[in-house]
């Protein structure tokens, strides 16, 4: 070590620390203890919860978007079935009209 | 192997609270930033105590994560290293000046100005007094690097304080010039 590394040794003292210091984090440690037991599980633990819960949110959204869409096209597919049994009944009326029509003209000319 | 050494954290803050926050403020040249960052690292070691299981482990681990919080600090803050000094004197309280020669006040402010990995290699090697070896392990970087930012920081803070040296004298020439011709 030369001179100028000597001067660096004795400029580099450490800083003494503030005085406040030591109570602030003793108090800070204090009142981290004193904190709800689930504060203070690890961060990894906390991290896998939350995730879970969102996993278990978006899953049940997803499920009811999905269950509302099946319910959707079922009604919809109820209300197409109803339509054409009534367009089938209209049919046949207007064919029942018609061949009274037809029987009603050749009857008249007869 | 089982050891009888049981941490005491109190014991601990008592012993380690000078190099802790001597490490911060030197890294990040505030005085506040420097109490938040050995705050941090001491709750850390609480929650970290089982794991300690010597007093050399634990003075070890509380320089890593020391200097591994001001890196962060300093990346989160951008702080300007010319500024750095200036902040420290002005709100440190003791004057550099009243703990070290002018000479010594002025190496930590040239300090202040290197780039962050050598001015953290500089401070572990002349504040703690660890080999290239140590410094390594502490900052988790290979021995070679280590090496590389030590003699460039040494090269560099040996070169700016030549200048400053040599303005001095300048100055001082000048001054007694000037009381000469009065």
């Amino acid at each position: 070590m030369d001179d100028f590394e000597e001067k660096l040794k004795r400029s580099f003292e450490r800083w003494p620390a503030p005085p406040s210091l030591k109570h602030r984090l003793m108090e800070n440690r204090r009142r981290r203890k004193e904190r709800p037991r689930w504060f203070a599980l690890p961060r990894e633990v906390l991290v896998a919860v939350s995730l879970c819960v969102f996993a278990g949110v978006f899953v049940a959204l997803y499920g009811g978007l999905a269950s509302y869409h099946a319910e959707q096209q079922r009604k919809g597919e109820a209300a197409c079935q109803q339509v054409m049994t009534a367009l089938r009944i209209t049919g046949h009326a207007l064919n029942h009209m018609n061949q009274q029509f037809a029987a009603n003209g050749r009857a008249h000319h007869e | 192997m089982a050891h009888d050494w049981q941490p005491d954290f109190e014991q601990l803050v008592d012993e380690h609270q000078s190099m802790v926050y001597s490490l911060a403020l030197r890294m990040t040249g505030d005085r506040g930033l420097a109490e938040e960052i050995a705050q941090d690292v001491f709750l850390e070691l609480d929650r970290h105590l089982g794991k300690i299981e010597t007093p050399q482990h634990a003075c070890f681990w509380l320089r890593r994560v020391a200097m591994n919080r001001s890196a962060d600090a300093l990346r989160r803050r951008k702080v300007r290293r010319m500024d750095l000094w200036v902040e420290i004197e002005e709100s440190h309280g003791v004057p550099a000046e009243e703990r070290v020669s002018p000479l010594g006040a002025r190496l930590e402010q040239l300090l202040a100005t290197l780039p962050e990995p050598q001015r953290a290699a500089l401070i572990l090697r002349y504040q703690e007094d660890l080999t290239p070896e140590e410094i390594a392990a502490t900052l988790e970087a290979p021995l070679a690097t280590v090496k590389s930012h030590l003699q460039r920081g040494l090269k560099l803070l040996r070169a700016k304080a030549a200048n400053h040296l040599r303005e001095y004298v300048r100055q001082t020439e000048y001054v007694r010039g000037v009381r000469t011709d009065g």
